[in-house]
């Protein structure tokens, strides 16, 4: 009996010292909160789709901004006039009914989703998320300041800190909650959409 | 039957005493992260935070690997403030 007893506390002891990592399982990847349009690798145009921080022109304060390529299912946000892609040279090679009835190039974007999951994912503690969040504010006033004309900033310095922010929140996600940093990702541009066109900011801040 | 019931809550006081410290340990882990994060978000030199002491509600003193160490707390305004000590 006492060797039964010893025998039990044994190997209870020794389950409570294995810590178990728990293998949570990995979920299929989301959908892509941000489509783009499906269009074949060799039919993209030379010029790169996305905006990068260098080339972004920067509308004086008070101009209207080009419309985003995307439009945004921001909010309140009105979606911009889905301007008629013309497909590139490559795609061009299709039956041009088919080209006809393919629809045209949207984007959707869900930010009260990202938002949600960003405050619940567990891969970034409590003091790191307030810590974002008083840095999104922070990035937001300047963005308030570019469109009052007060900032001495220009559009490029604001895509910097637009990019370094994601970079941040990315480097904190990609390892622990994967699936909602591809989301991101897939809306980075439509979000950079909405926060450089001041009608769609102007949304934003209602 | 009555000395293995005995002996089962005995074990099972046993695995509790261990288990304990174990989730202790754990948050105390998930402390350190949070604030090593928060530190290089401010874009202070830390490495790692490899102590932590509970100051006040929401207020540490984190002890980094590289020597550094920092107070981070929330202020009123609801900001994490991250503040070199010496």
């Amino acid at each position: 009996m006492r060797v039964a007893y010893a025998a039990v506390l044994l190997v209870m002891l020794t389950a409570g010292c294995v810590r178990a990592t728990s293998v949570t399982p990995v979920p299929e990847p989301p959908q892509v909160v941000a489509t783009q349009p499906a269009t074949p690798p060799a039919a993209k145009p030379a010029a790169p789709a996305t905006p990068q921080p260098g080339p972004v022109k920067a509308p004086a304060p008070g101009a209207k901004p080009p419309a985003p390529a995307t439009v945004l299912a921001a909010p309140g946000a009105k979606p911009p006039a889905a301007a008629a892609a013309k497909p590139p040279a490559a795609a061009a090679a299709k039956p041009p009914a088919a080209a006809a009835a393919k629809p045209p190039a949207v984007a959707t974007l869900d930010l009260n989703s990202l938002e949600e999951r960003l405050k619940g994912t567990k891969a970034i503690g409590l003091f790191t998320k307030i810590t974002l969040r008083g840095q999104v504010n922070d990035l937001l006033d300047r963005f308030r300041e570019y469109y009052k004309g007060k900032a001495k900033l220009t559009m490029t310095d604001l895509r910097r800190s637009y990019d370094l922010l994601m970079m941040k929140v990315l480097t904190l996600l990609q390892d622990e909650d994967q699936p909602l940093a591809s989301a991101i990702v897939s809306s980075r541009e439509a979000i950079w959409g909405l926060l450089a066109n001041p009608e769609t900011f102007a949304t934003l801040e209602e | 039957m009555n000395r293995l019931s005995k002996a089962l809550a005995q074990s099972l006081v046993a695995v509790a005493l261990v288990a304990a410290p174990s989730f202790a340990d754990e948050q105390e882990e998930a402390l350190k992260k949070d604030l090593t994060a928060v530190i290089a978000l401010n874009g202070l030199p830390c490495g790692q935070v490899i102590a932590v002491t509970v100051l006040a509600e929401s207020d540490y003193a984190a002890s980094c690997k590289d020597g550094n160490k920092y107070r981070v707390y929330l202020n009123a305004e609801g900001r994490v403030i991250v503040e070199t000590r010496k």
